[in-house]
């Protein structure tokens, strides 16, 4: 599945110089929306903990790397690694509050902690404009010449973007920590009995899936050019969740998947724009209830059965184990 | 000043408390964190304001209709997506409600519109006593809520099924060898907390507004609530919403307005760190 995933991204390079701008700005949309959907599906998929406050840790990077340079005039590339650090910091220091809370609690309290974050964003006036929000937020400053005012280039950053995350989770679950990771969500106290410390291990997923969050936040403020409140809201994690459980927890070419086909879908389907939020709401319900392992669980087989020499190499027998 | 917020605080807290008492129902008997509950809350201030204007009727003819009505639908929410991942993990139920959170709004953007509107209650005037001055309305509130809230009572304490569902809610299991039909006491749960969800999105809509973004609030409200009271505890629930409501009216005024909702999670974060299982303990219905 990776293979396929690394074939999709260098795909979605090569066609880009022949596309409008409209699509761009739709694909662009997709990618950011599949960096957030990676973060919450590192969460969701390997830690087994559903994140509602996950929009806080967004808005957190959005707003202090747009904050410094809209304020301090500082450049994006400066902003950026100070945004990513405030988020983890964050991440940290909630993690090591909640993570000691078992059963909904942990869910209660993220929800809560996003709250807060959204309300000191809308009240916090001086600071963050209230609920009207920062405008006219530039492109990121020129890298190594390369400049980033034009549409096409600034999707090739997210571009790159999303392909870092991507690859450092794809590592990172393959590591000792994704293993234990893996453990934990599967049986907390028969892992806790096997040595691997709980505490620390949830709090080390969060701050990733937070750092990841947080990445995606970066782009956000110069991508739309405003950044508000209610982009914030619970919602907007609702919407990471539904991405993730649609397209295939567990795994991570689920969660791009999942932004894909919630993006793309209403989007072809012009009627159902509208019907965009019922329609999540009746795919949560529905993949929940009978397909379990989302798009992926459905399209792996398919895949390959299509790839005859994957076919011979893999025995009949484990072609349905996940 | 002080005796004007805390009647405030009070009827504050008492709206609040009627929110989280449905929420804290189904929590204890089915073991379940109901996403979907600001929204049927919602849709019950929306049925009411219905019923009133299309049959020409009294706020307080609507209202008992307008509960049963509610409590068919949150049976039907029950019945048709919760149930089935009752032996699941939490996380399944916690991801059905949220799509029958999605779906219910949008179904009621669709039949309501956006427009906030007011329940009309019919009742005028106002009530002096010394400085303190109390509309007539939320005095009517504040009652009604008195009567559910007695009503829920008696029927948790006098009644066989009441009796069956706090056997439930303390084990489930023990329930079920002892020959309870769970299912059944588990839908009469959910159809008491769609009544009580209707009558508490009724009164808010009569306060402040009725729309199909409404349910919002008290759902966030209701958890802040239950996590001070003790998740699936009904007393806590009480205590915990007028308290709340107190802490947001003081904070209010006193300290910062713009922010007083931010001190109520704060100190419901304290309150886990220090209580996890809540002020009043585990104790369930």
């Amino acid at each position: 599945m990776t293979q396929a995933t690394i074939i999709a991204l260098a795909v979605l390079a090569l066609i880009a110089p022949f596309l409008g701008d409209y699509q761009i700005y739709l694909l662009s949309l997709t990618l950011l929306w599949g960096i957030f959907a990676l973060g919450m599906g590192l969460l969701l998929g390997y830690v087994g903990e559903i994140n509602f406050g996950q929009a806080a840790f967004v808005a957190i990077s959005a707003y202090v790397s747009t904050l410094l340079r809209l304020k301090l005039g500082w450049s994006f590339w400066a902003a950026a690694p100070v945004a990513l650090m405030a988020v983890v910091m964050c991440a940290a220091l909630v993690g090591m509050i909640t993570m000691r809370l078992r059963g909904p609690f942990f869910v209660l309290v993220m929800l809560a902690f996003g709250e807060i974050v959204r309300l000191i964003l809308s009240n916090w006036q001086d600071m963050t404009n209230g609920p009207l929000g920062l405008r006219k937020i530039p492109p990121p400053e020129p890298l190594l010449g390369l400049s980033f005012d034009s549409k096409l280039n600034f999707y090739y950053l997210v571009l790159a973007t999303l392909a870092f995350a991507t690859v450092a989770l794809a590592r990172l679950v393959r590591t000792r920590t994704g293993r234990m990771f893996v453990a934990v969500r599967e049986d907390e106290l028969l892992a806790e009995f096997v040595g691997i410390p709980l505490m620390r291990h949830k709090v080390i997923a969060l701050c990733i899936s937070a750092f990841v969050a947080g990445l995606g936040g970066l782009l956000m403020g110069p991508f739309l050019t405003v950044l508000a409140p209610a982009q914030f809201t619970l919602f907007a994690s609702m919407d990471m969740v539904v991405m993730v459980i649609v397209g295939g927890i567990g795994t991570l070419a689920g969660p791009l998947l999942g932004a894909v086909f919630l993006i793309y879908v209403p989007e072809f389907l012009s009627f159902a724009r509208e019907l965009r939020p019922a329609m999540m709401g009746v795919l949560l319900i529905l993949v929940t209830l009978f397909m379990p392992g989302g798009l992926i669980g459905w399209l792996k087989p398919m895949l390959e059965h299509l790839s005859p020499a994957r076919r011979k190499a893999v025995p009949a027998t484990s072609r349905d184990t996940p | 000043m002080f005796a004007q917020q805390l009647t405030n605080g009070l009827v504050l807290g008492s709206i609040y408390a009627l929110c989280a008492l449905g929420f804290t129902l189904i929590f204890g008997v089915a073991r379940i964190v109901n996403f979907a509950y600001g929204e049927i809350l919602m849709l019950g201030a929306l049925v009411t304001l219905s019923l009133m204007a299309y049959l020409n009727i009294n706020f307080f003819v609507a209202l008992p209709i307008a509960m049963v009505v509610i409590a068919a639908l949150s049976v039907l929410v029950y019945l048709s997506t919760v149930r089935p991942v009752m032996r699941g993990t939490p996380l399944q139920a916690l991801l059905v409600t949220t799509g029958v959170l999605y779906v219910l709004r949008e179904v009621a953007i669709a039949i309501w519109g956006t427009a906030p509107r007011q329940v009309d209650m019919g009742i005028e005037g106002v009530l002096e006593v010394g400085d303190i001055i109390v509309t007539y309305q939320r005095l009517v509130v504040v009652a009604t809520m008195v009567v559910l809230v007695v009503s829920l009572y008696l029927v948790l304490y006098r009644m066989r099924i009441g009796k069956a569902l706090r056997a439930v809610a303390q084990n489930r299991d023990g329930a079920e060898a002892i020959g309870l039909d769970v299912n059944r006491i588990v839908c009469f749960a959910f159809a008491v907390s769609g009544a009580m969800a209707c009558a508490a999105g009724a009164l808010i809509g009569a306060l402040y507004a009725a729309e199909p973004t409404m349910g919002g609030t008290p759902l966030l409200k209701s958890f802040v609530i239950v996590i001070f009271g003790g998740l699936g505890s009904v007393p806590g629930a009480i205590v915990g919403g007028l308290l709340i409501g107190l802490i947001e009216t003081f904070t209010g005024s006193y300290i910062n307005f713009a922010f007083k909702e931010v001190f109520t999670f704060l100190i419901m974060i304290g309150v886990l760190l220090f209580r996890p299982a809540g002020l009043l303990g585990g104790r369930t219905a």
